[in-house]
């Protein structure tokens, strides 16, 4: 339409007025003082993840039908999904914007779903080898497995030292069949060896292959060996028999196919995951258990799950109560526990239990098992650690370090997600360090821009630039709640996991979901922060304001006729729009 | 309500421009919008004054890429039916006439205009964007103002006093073809019933919900949740109405308390509680009369 004068009007003027242009010409984005930009953000659950996997991005692949691009997008950054799909204690899920809706997604029903899956699957192409350097990683745990994962998909030689026989370190030791079954770690340990990791079991670091040996034949050195050692009960009377055992020790024997016999009733001392994973064991042993805790249930720092399933079981709880004599003849075992109530908080703000007063508590048992910890117990490495720990508090980068730690050795959260997390983010470590031996400068900005969500977890995909979702924003911006528009998302339960009946056997007590309730559950993920096309804010822009460019797939805004009104930012079910103040209005 | 069937059932069709006069946020414009994409490019708009006599533009600019007849206030059906009829005396059957008017141009001063053509059965499809005031004059209440709102002319001393007029059921008592309440928060519902009166002849009527930020006073982006509150709330049901007496609800979502919806504007302001609930009564009432009506539909057939 052609832009007329009053004045140049042609001679046959039609006998009413005529429009002659467009309102295109008026900048009615000159109104606004603040406008919409598509912000790609963090959603809660990646930023909560310890291991660092991007859930969103996968989620709405399997919504999407893409299948084998969700799973490998979830390999990129967990090495086990079938394995923390199991045993995880996800804090994915508290963190999840629906919880506080119709209930979180069920993140780890889907992942054990997709971990499953991939088991299944023919190992991609992704083990090519780059580098020269040989790696040494020292423990199979969750920790020093992802390492060696990760560095290996980055090209380099890696041989993990196991001191055990067999592989997994507490996937194995600790954790029970009945919750992580054997063939489902074998085949994921299987596929490692078909990556091309090399493993030497039955080599305990610093005695069976030397410390020097170590930093002179490997490039950098790993070390992720764990906390094994029991904490001892301080019980006054004679601690020496026979039936009273150590958590760890017990839960060896019988994930290693022991059956003792620990006769009618046993108490289990502890609230941690050792503690309930004695408890429903000795519970499939045939023995009637109670579980004895110094604080409540609220203090336990046991999986949440866990302490359900075993209550479900039929576990009893004995809760502040804190044992302190033990006594007895023949089998029979008696216990007498101190009445506690809760004090002032500690460092970690859980309350302390402190003597209540009043009469004893007398329990009796013919087995009594321990369960209140383990430490680390790496005496004959305590200097390399202390250099260790040196180096990785600037990033393990600083000094040209060559040993890293982590997983529960170096203090880590005890759990599986984040020794994978730690695995990880120390492969990124040694893979930055020996590439800037070559002479490549990888500054420390670079680490920062992969960090997801302002959290300890860095991403792998980022790191190797083949993230699948262009974020504008990558580091710190987490989707709040409000910033769901739940209009757009109908009430929808979520597919809870399934339990097998009360059978108290060995077999897998959770059978998970089915694939076609993981593919609905995966719908139900909002895919905070990331727009999915969904086409929202173009449909409602009442300035017509927003198309979609052909060339780079994604949405452009008009501004110079965008109001400014917000709406499509409102709109947006997923909070991937945001209103920014103009510049020149501050 | 998966959004990807959102997108895939609005079509592409970009009638409106940019830089019209509409304020940020209007629900009349957006309306415009939607409507034109269902209708497509063979439609003449016949235009009584109203808020969109600015938002297409001033002379000599169009904001809408098909033409627009401006007229006086009273005519928008009279227009319409000319137009039509120098359409079909070309032999142009199928070029789409519509009415776009305010609720005052529909509700109050263009109502004879309106029963008339009705009576007629005029062929064409009249647009009633209501956004329950005199907008474009300064928000002066009209009949389709909601009892208890404020406006310049019914200020918070003496708010609205009397009930929005039912003009669905007035124009259903004329038994015309089609007639259906439509939002702009429901852009698939509005779609589809546009396309349901494009495949009918005769006169056939939308009463379209306009969210106004400024005339009820709320924060522009919230424009949509808006007129889906009036929806959730039931102040304002989508249904559908054929030949005067077949009723039905075109949608059911998830209900919220009308105090949700009264209370985020700024017109509800000075309403007490107890009015709130006796508006919230009235709502419940209709919305049971409104029930009767499609189940008794529904036993019919
Ligand atoms: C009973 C139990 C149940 C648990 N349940 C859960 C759960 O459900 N979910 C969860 O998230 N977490 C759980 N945890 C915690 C979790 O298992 C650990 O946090 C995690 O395994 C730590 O991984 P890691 O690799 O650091 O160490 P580990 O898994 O302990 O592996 C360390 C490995 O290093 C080896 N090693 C040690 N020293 C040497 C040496 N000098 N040379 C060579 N090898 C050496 C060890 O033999 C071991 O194989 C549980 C822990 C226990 C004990
Ligand atoms: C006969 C006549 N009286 C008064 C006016 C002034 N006038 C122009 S638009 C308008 C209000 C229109 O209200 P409504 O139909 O509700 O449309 P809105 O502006 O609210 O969109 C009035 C009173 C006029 N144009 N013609
Ligand atoms: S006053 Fe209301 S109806 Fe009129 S243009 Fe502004 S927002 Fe739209
Ligand atoms: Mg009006």
């Amino acid at each position: 339409m052609s832009e007329q004068n009053f004045n140049t009007v042609p001679l046959h003027t039609p006998p009413l007025s005529v429009s002659s242009s467009s309102t295109e010409q008026n900048i009615t984005g000159s109104w606004k003082y603040i406008q919409p930009a598509y912000h790609d953000r963090v959603a809660p659950c990646i930023a909560g993840c310890p291991t660092g996997v991007d859930i969103e991005g996968y989620m709405s692949l399997l919504r999407d039908g893409e299948l084998s691009a969700a799973m490998e997008l979830l390999q990129c950054e967990n090495p086990m999904p079938a394995i923390t799909g199991r045993v995880c204690n996800h804090p994915c899920e508290s963190r999840c914007n629906r919880a506080n809706y119709d209930g979180a997604v069920a993140i780890h029903a889907v992942e054990r779903v997709l971990g499953d899956m991939i088991l299944e699957e023919p190992l991609p192409h992704w083990t090519m080898r780059k580098h020269d350097e040989r790696i040494a990683v020292i423990g199979s745990g969750p920790a020093g497995l992802a390492c060696a994962y990760h560095l290996t998909r980055l090209g380099y030689n890696v041989e993990v030292f196991e001191k055990e026989e067999e592989l997994g370190g507490m996937l194995r030791l600790g954790i029970p069949g009945y919750r992580l079954p054997r063939e489902v770690l074998d085949s994921q340990i299987a596929r490692y060896k078909a990556m091309g990791i090399i493993f030497h079991t039955g080599m305990r670091a610093g005695t069976d292959i030397g410390w020097p040996r170590l930093t002179t034949e490997f490039s950098a050195v790993f070390i992720a060996s764990g906390a094994h050692v029991s904490r001892l009960l301080d019980l006054e009377g004679d601690c020496s028999r026979q039936s009273l055992r150590s958590g760890l020790d017990f839960l060896r024997e019988v994930n290693a196919g022991g059956r003792p016999d620990i006769g009618k009733h046993a108490l289990v001392i502890g609230g941690g995951n050792t503690a309930m994973d004695c408890a429903r064991t000795a519970l499939r042993l045939g023995a009637e258990v109670t579980v004895v805790y110094r604080r409540t249930r609220a203090e336990m720092p046991a999986i949440d799950e866990e302490i359900e399933d075993a209550a479900r079981e039929g576990v009893k709880f004995e809760f502040l109560a804190s044992p302190e004599k033990l006594s007895g003849t023949g089998g029979r075992l008696q216990l007498a526990c101190t009445r506690m109530e809760l004090g002032e908080p500690d460092a970690q703000g859980r309350r302390r239990p402190v003597p209540a007063g009043g009469e004893p508590l007398l329990l009796e048992a013919d087995t009594i098992i321990s369960a209140i910890g383990e430490d680390t117990g790496l005496h004959d490495l305590q200097a390399e650690l202390a250099d260790a720990k040196l180096a990785m508090n600037t990033w393990g980068c600083e000094k040209l370090a060559r040993v890293f730690l982590g997983g529960d050795v170096a203090g880590d959260e005890r759990t599986v997600a984040s020794a994978l997390g730690a695995g990880k983010r120390c492969a990124i470590y040694i893979d930055r360090q020996l590439r800037q031996q070559h002479g490549e400068d990888i500054p420390e900005e670079r680490l920062e821009a992969i960090r997801i969500g302002g959290s300890e977890s860095l991403s792998m995909a980022r790191w190797t630039n083949s993230d699948p979702i262009m974020r504008v924003s990558p580091q710190n911006d987490v989707v709040q709640p409000a910033d769901i528009n739940t209009a757009y998302f109908p009430r929808e339960p979520r597919h809870n996991d399934r339990h097998a009946a009360l059978l108290k056997s060995f077999e897998e007590s959770n059978t998970g979901i089915t694939t076609r309730d993981a593919l609905a559950e995966a719908a139900r993920c909002y895919e905070c922060g990331v727009c999915n096309e969904c086409e929202l804010c173009r449909i409602y822009c009442g300035e017509a304001a927003i198309q979609l460019d052909p060339g780079s797939g994604r949405f452009v805004i008009d501004l110079d006729h965008c109001k400014g009104c917000g709406v499509c930012t409102a709109e947006c079910p997923r909070g991937a729009l945001v209103m920014e103040r103009l510049a020149n209005m501050d | 309500m998966s959004q990807t069937i959102i997108k895939d059932r609005i079509p592409e069709n970009e009638l409106l421009m940019g830089g019209h006069l509409a304020c940020p946020g209007c629900g009349g414009a957006l309306a415009m919008r939607l409507v034109l994409k269902e209708l497509g490019p063979k439609t003449i708009v016949v235009l009584p004054a109203c808020c969109w006599s600015i938002i297409a533009g001033p002379y000599p600019q169009s904001s809408l890429k098909v033409p627009l007849y401006h007229t006086a206030f009273e005519t928008g059906a009279a227009v319409a039916s000319g137009i039509r009829a120098a359409l079909d005396i070309q032999g142009q059957h199928d070029t789409n006439v519509i009415v776009w008017a305010g609720d005052g141009g529909t509700f109050d001063i263009g109502l004879q205009a309106l029963s008339g053509a009705a009576e007629r059965n005029e062929d064409f499809i009249y647009c009633c964007y209501d956004n329950e005031a005199y907008m474009n004059t300064g928000i002066q209440r009209s009949s389709a103002t909601p009892w208890g709102a404020w406006t310049t002319t019914t200020p918070s001393k003496h708010p609205q006093a009397t009930d929005k007029k039912d003009i669905l059921a007035i124009m259903a008592a004329h038994r015309i073809p089609y007639a259906a309440t439509a939002s702009v928060s429901y852009p698939v519902d509005l779609v589809d019933k546009v396309k349901k009166a494009m495949s009918i002849r005769g006169t056939r009527f939308l009463h379209i919900l306009a969210p106004c930020p400024p005339g009820w006073k709320f924060e522009d982006e919230r424009a949509i949740d808006m007129g889906r509150m009036a929806v959730q709330s039931r102040v304002f049901p989508l249904v559908e109405v054929e030949h005067g007496t077949d009723w039905r609800f075109t949608m059911d979502p998830e209900h919220v308390p009308v105090q949700d919806y009264i209370r985020a504007q700024g017109r509800f302001r000075h309403l007490t509680d107890e009015q709130i609930g006796h508006i919230s009564d009235a709502v419940d009432y209709r919305y049971e009369h409104l029930r009767d009506l499609a189940e008794r539909s529904q036993a019919k057939v």
